[in-house]
């Protein structure tokens, strides 16, 4: 496969996401711009100018109206996904690590750091209600006092939000109520990424203790376990195949004093079910900080602490492959 | 309905530079009157022909061709296809802009299964594999099949070794009459245990010189080919898919651009048997690889 290669970013890609029919691909950065791409063919769509910061996390919405991105200059931004202009800014008083919109659209979450002083929260906003924009007003708000939250997405029906933390503890906080419905510590390290698959019914995460771990998104029930010899900073699940795809590599400060060939850049493939690894594809020559499937399955892309985003559409042979039990 | 272009990385074939003084004549005749660029559209192919001068003067013709393509999608997909760009791409033409889209240099997903180890069995054929069993190298400590140097017991039985042929007699000093082709496995290394100093030539092996090298860098050499005129984009693999059927081949050397990784466009062949050799310049020389017509021919001895 020859990947596309997009060269949008100056500084390390902190997160990829596609929308929900992944013709469109949003990245962002530790620079300050959100980029949005045509995945077809890697053409630029435009950007979302306005973050001062280094920006955290993106998502869009299911009908790909609005964009949210978090950044470290202590906003989270809404956009309007077609145009790049800004339509709400909600500020903060540290910075936005993880955002989301549920799958209504309507309701959205962000995180935010436990630093300066400050406890980290978790926000819940209803955009039906302007006056909560309008006043930064959260009708809900969620300390977690213990460990701050590394990564966080929807669940199912937009009932809870399955958060990692710094400790690598995993929990479902409640959009209704705030309360933590369940709670598991199945990991030891920070918790980089979670993922969900396409019908949200399993969630994958990717964690610094160098596993990444598929978990039941409603009961939190562990079901698979991948192991690696190196720190798991993203993991996806494959819409259509059995498989998870995982990225990583040594942490970024200590890419300069090793090579290439033993930095063990590359996206690694593993079966979901015989929790086998199966391939491996190369390509970045920094640690991959997030990966993300198409939607259809049929192409992934992954982006990486070099600054760039590569999108791989998967050649036949991935297709007819078929592990060995 | 939607158009959808492809970029595709354009062969150095078809991009033409006009260097040296021709060039710059030129570039000063046309620095003003540069051709605009064309853009022709023939079946779903479209080319764009660009003229640009660099800071050096010299004229450069470009020419990008990309494949159009028509994909059906549905419709929420395609009205998006139709956004106007903004932000920083606002002014970007439709279509990938070069500066921030690639397409990259093909990779490949490495399959890690036990389907490799089968795929090993069935190239039995490979004179290698067979090679495999047989010990060409042994260890003269514990015979294993490594070089003396790299014997995990190089510390430990070692020096117990060379003190029982002390014991025997067969110090350093009477080495070199056993110095033939037998193979003592406690021949200790020059200057060892007695700390005596032995010259070169009286040393172990003085009388055998280089047999070990030289014969096999002969046979090399005769069974060398060199192919010029590659394209920039071979790589040591297609070689190797290329003179493969002639014979087995001990070694193969690709001249790459050191910083740039890709083909200088000439490379050397070395085959196990001259037999071989002599058919692969028969049958590939002349043969069209990648757009260019191979030149295959016995390789000159190199001088050193």
């Amino acid at each position: 496969m020859k990947p596309i290669l997009l060269q949008g970013h100056e500084r390390s890609i902190t997160q990829i996401k596609y929308n929900r029919e992944g013709d469109l691909l949003f990245t962002v950065a530790k620079d300050t711009v959100a980029n949005v791409w045509y995945s077809v063919n890697g053409e630029r769509l435009g950007t979302y100018n306005g973050h001062t910061g280094a920006v955290w996390c993106v998502d869009c919405d299911w009908d790909t109206k609005n964009v949210l991105t978090g950044s470290a200059d202590n906003s989270c931004r809404l956009w309007d996904c077609e145009t790049g202009k800004q339509l709400a800014m909600l500020n903060t008083s540290s910075a936005v690590r993880t955002c989301g919109f549920d799958f209504s659209g309507n309701i959205i979450m962000f995180s935010t750091d436990k630093q300066m002083g400050y406890q980290c929260y978790l926000n819940y906003f209803d955009l039906r209600d302007p006056q909560q924009i309008e006043d930064n007003q959260p009708y809900l708000t969620v300390p977690c006092a213990e460990s701050k939250i590394t990564s966080a997405v929807w669940g199912p029906l937009g009932e809870f939000v399955i958060a990692g933390h710094e400790n690598g503890e995993i929990n479902q906080f409640s959009a209704k109520s705030g309360e933590i419905l369940k709670k598991v510590k199945e990991h030891s390290k920070q918790i980089n990424d979670i993922q969900t698959s396409v019908d949200l019914t399993m969630v994958i995460t990717a964690s610094k203790d160098c596993s990444s771990k598929l978990f039941d998104s409603t009961t939190l029930d562990h079901i698979k376990t991948f192991k690696t010899e190196r720190p798991v900073n993203s993991a996806a699940i494959s819409p259509i195949m059995d498989h998870v795809v995982m990225g990583g590599g040594q942490e970024a400060m200590e890419v300069t004093t090793t090579s290439t060939r033993i930095g063990k850049f590359e996206a690694r493939f593993f079966h979901a079910a015989y929790e086998e690894e199966f391939g491996r594809v190369k390509g970045h020559f920094g640690p991959i900080n997030c990966v993300a499937f198409h939607p259809d399955g049929k192409s992934y892309s992954s982006g990486g602490e070099d600054g760039y985003t590569r999108i791989h559409y998967f050649d036949p042979q991935y297709f007819d492959f078929e592990l060995e039990a | 309905m939607l158009i959808i272009l492809y970029s595709s990385k354009p062969s150095w074939a078809d991009q033409v530079e006009e260097e040296g003084d021709e060039g710059k004549q030129l570039a000063n005749l046309l620095a003003s009157t540069l051709p605009p660029s064309k853009e022709t559209v023939k079946g779903n192919i479209k080319t764009i022909t660009e003229y640009k001068i660099d800071e050096d003067g010299k004229k450069f013709k470009i020419i990008r061709t990309f494949k159009i393509e028509t994909r059906k999608a549905s419709k929420a997909v395609a009205r998006r296809k139709n956004w106007k760009k903004f932000g920083n791409s606002e002014y970007d033409p439709p279509g990938p802009n070069v500066a921030d889209t690639t397409v990259s240099d093909d990779v490949f997903m490495v399959f890690i299964s036990s389907k490799e180890d089968l795929n090993a069995q069935d190239q039995e054929e490979d004179p290698m594999n067979k090679l495999k069993g047989q010990k060409i190298v042994s260890c003269r400590i514990c015979k294993g099949d490594h070089w003396t140097t790299r014997c995990p017991y190089k510390d430990t039985l070692g020096p117990m070794q060379k003190e029982l042929a002390e014991q025997l007699g067969l110090s350093t000093g009477d080495t070199t009459k056993s110095a033939g082709d037998e193979p003592e496995p406690a021949t200790p290394a020059a200057g060892s245990k007695t700390g005596k100093y032995v010259p070169p030539s009286l040393r172990d092996g003085s009388t055998r010189r280089g047999e070990s090298m030289q014969p096999n860098r002969r046979a090399d050499d005769n069974a060398t080919i060199r192919v010029t005129n590659l394209s920039e984009d071979t790589r040591e693999t297609d070689l190797q898919e290329l003179f493969r059927p002639f014979g087995s081949i001990s070694r193969i050397y690709l001249a790459k651009d050191k910083n740039t990784g890709q083909s200088k466009g000439f490379a050397f062949i070395s085959f196990h048997r001259r037999e071989d050799a002599a058919r692969a310049i028969a049958g590939v020389s002349g043969f069209g690889y990648d757009h260019l017509i191979l030149n295959v021919e016995w390789a000159k001895p190199s001088n050193n």
